[in-house]
């Protein structure tokens, strides 16, 4: 790390780790993000916008407006606010909750988790399962699946459904852990690193001049389908729109070229669902800036809001930039706090980048 | 419930249209809901749009129920006369071997399958239609490859329960039918869309929904049940009300108004119960997602045996369903 990032570190407005902590202790499965993710978000961005606004499926978007300029182009930018969880299905007779999950978790992974049950108040509950002791021969060589599972919350049958309706979320109990080095773990930071990396980027844009209107946009239901990317791009329409999610970090069993190093900056992704103008665009940022990133190729769809964002109206010109993250979906999801500040700062000289020009470009391939 | 309100029904379900020959049933519901309605319009995909205005300070309130039902589409004519065929929306081989089929034109047919050695071999294509040609060219005279088979079954009461073919989503219909009859003082303007294509990917009301731009979509049709032996984890009951959808595989149902219509039913005293559907989708999954957003909700008919020639629902729970959307139209909808 050189000194570059520890002077910028000093004269920020947005405290990285605060607001990593702060957003992903927070509750918000896919869908249900608004009750208090965005407030969170709208605390931290609203200083750094000149409006804030949401929309019919609860995305959050946040307006800065470019100095007047020939024609200002429109930038997007989309980090997902919302996080995997598990949704209640059924209370049974004796007050075990039976579920499903939202966005993918593995069942793998639930026995002898802590999670809160977001009833008629927040419940502790734990996962449980059969003990080996009473499983047969056949059930120990299987591995888990939704329907074994149930949650605890250690109440009666009558008190539960009192406090308990089906569709009632759950979501990991974790608390924000800060490792060695600038490592952190915790849930969800699939996706709200992204929405971080847009408020550092936020922060940045003050050092700059540039006519670019930007929409920072914290989406909604990105793992139930990228829906909230989907009607805010519509709505927004932009010129250029960049997704910001995370990417499979370094992990050992993992093949290396199928990941990315946690705390080598972040990625830049290449692919048939980005526009080669953008990626060149935030390359060349990087090197402007001399900071060193590594290469995602995505051959097919990337998973992620800019799959739905290019695909908004006409089509929109799109960009991905990942932060490695390591054991994505659990609730260990571990990265570093440099590769966020680093993917920051490239996508503010970025959009400080984007003109009139630029735009025009972006629909010239003959 | 009333006899002439099981006819009604009876007729819905019995009613003709797999998902792209959806005319008899288009019919049926337009000759029915056209005294009621202010307009009826259809669109390029073929979904019938009944408005019936409400004061101009009102919302644009869409209704959505879709009309086409699963079944089969010829793919071939062999010299002997047999049909092959292929599925059009879900259709399991093991339900649709023994079946009876009927085309539009009111030809019957019967689903055999080849001489198979393990049941695990009753896949779609070892099953044949039989409708009784002696040869290729007497087949062809009644039928041609590309036309569509639906289940031929009839609708029976059961005690409170009705049976019948095409529930899915012929009774999300028939409520939304009685809701346009029985709402005397609508405060939004209805545009009710009895939706084509559902079955095949949520086509019709993608597009009616885009044409509409409405302000509010809600959707019925029907949802499983967790009631019967050894079946899915699930709370949903027939008998127990209307049930009002958290969330399916095709949307997650938006929170404000979801929890308003909870609260209608309430006051109401319209009995509901609440809908977490892990897999299947419905049509406001499309209207949700039209052009920057829709705010979207579904009322469920609880129905057991989805997708198969003897759809059960339960008559209170029809009247639960029409009594709350009644009351939605009706109220201010300031969710
Ligand atoms: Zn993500
Ligand atoms: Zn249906």
């Amino acid at each position: 790390m050189t000194s570059y990032n520890e002077k910028a570190r000093c004269e920020y407005l947005v405290d990285v780790k605060a607001f990593l902590k702060k957003v992903s202790e927070a509750p918000g499965v896919s869908g249900f993000e608004y009750r208090t993710v965005a407030p969170i978000i709208q605390e931290f961005m609203a200083p750094l916008v000149d409006e804030i606004r949401t929309d019919a499926l609860g995305n959050l978007i946040g307006f800065k407006r470019g100095e007047a300029g020939r024609r200002n182009p429109k930038v997007m930018l989309a980090g997902h606010m919302d996080e995997v969880g598990l949704i209640v299905t059924k209370i049974d007779d004796r007050g075990f909750l039976r579920f499903t999950d939202m966005g993918g978790v593995d069942p793998r992974i639930l026995p002898g988790h802590e999670v809160v049950v977001h009833g008629k108040m927040p419940l502790r509950g734990i996962v449980g399962v059969k003990p080996p002791h009473v499983m047969t021969a056949d059930e120990m060589s299987k591995t888990y699946k939704m329907e074994d599972l149930f949650i605890d919350v250690g109440l009666p049958a009558e008190k539960v459904r009192e406090l308990v309706s089906v569709g009632d979320l759950v979501t990991y109990h974790r608390q924000f852990t800060e490792l060695m080095g600038d490592l952190v773990a915790g849930k969800s930071f699939d996706d709200r690193a992204g929405v971080a990396v847009i408020l550092v980027a936020l922060e940045e844009l003050r050092k700059y001049r540039y006519t670019a209107d930007v929409y920072a946009v914290a989406t909604t239901q990105e793992e139930a389908g990228l829906r909230g990317a989907t009607v805010s791009s519509y709505g927004i329409f932009p010129d250029v729109a960049i997704a910001i999610d995370v990417c499979q970090g370094d992990t050992p069993g993992v093949p290396e070229w199928r990941t990315q190093s946690v705390g080598k900056g972040p990625a830049l992704c290449v692919g048939g669902n980005i526009h080669p103008k953008v990626y060149e665009g935030l390359t060349k940022a990087a090197a402007d800036l001399g900071i060193s990133v590594q290469q995602e190729v995505a051959p097919g769809p990337t998973g992620t809001d800019a799959w739905a964002m290019q695909m908004a109206r006409e089509g929109v010109a799109t960009g991905l930039i990942s932060i490695p993250l390591r054991y994505m979906h659990t609730s260990v999801e571990t990265l570093s706090v440099g590769d966020i500040e680093k993917a920051g700062k490239i996508l503010a000289r970025f959009i400080a980048s984007v003109d009139a020009g630029f735009v025009e470009g972006l629909t010239k391939w003959i | 419930m009333t006899e002439e309100m099981f006819q009604l029904i009876k007729g819905a379900t019995e009613a003709f249209g797999p998902s792209g020959s959806e005319e008899p049933i288009r019919e049926f519901i337009e000759a029915r809901v056209k005294d009621y309605v202010d307009e009826v319009r259809t669109d390029a995909l073929g979904n019938l749009i009944c408005i019936k205005r409400g004061p101009a300070d009102g919302k644009k309130v869409l209704l959505d129920a879709h009309m086409d039902e699963i079944g089969l589409i010829v793919t071939h004519i062999d010299d002997k006369g047999f049909l092959r065929f292929s599925n059009i929306g879900g259709v399991n081989p093991y339900i649709a071997l023994g079946e009876r089929v009927y085309f539009a034109n009111g030809t019957t047919g019967v689903v055999g399958i080849e001489k198979i050695d393990d049941p695990k071999e009753v896949k779609l294509e070892k099953l044949f239609i039989d409708i009784g040609a002696k040869d290729k060219a007497e087949a062809e005279s009644r039928v041609r490859v590309g036309d569509m088979a639906a289940f031929q079954r009839h609708a029976e009461r059961m005690g409170s329960r009705i049976v019948s073919k095409a529930m899915d989503d012929r009774i999300g219909c028939v409520v939304v039918m009685e809701t346009l009859r029985r709402t005397k003082s609508p405060r939004h303007t209805i545009y009710a869309v009895f939706a084509v294509q559902e079955e095949v990917g949520l086509r019709g009301a993608r597009v009616a929904a885009f044409g509409i731009e409405p302000d509010v979509g809600i959707a019925v049709d029907v949802t499983r049940t967790g009631d019967t032996p050894k079946g899915i984890t699930m709370d949903v009951c027939l008998g127990k009300g209307a049930a009002i959808k958290v969330k399916d595989s095709s949307l997650i149902c938006h929170p404000g108004l979801r929890k308003y219509l909870e609260r209608l039913a309430a006051e109401r005293n319209i009995p509901y119960q609440l809908e977490v559907l892990e897999a299947g989708g419905t049509d406001s999954g499309a209207i949700q997602m039209t052009k920057a957003g829709v705010p979207a909700a579904v009322i469920s008919v609880p129905c057991r045996y989805i997708h198969t020639p003897s759809e059960v629902v339960d008559e209170n729970d029809v009247e639960a369903c029409i009594n709350l959307l009644v009351a939605a139209v009706e109220s201010p909808l300031d969710f």
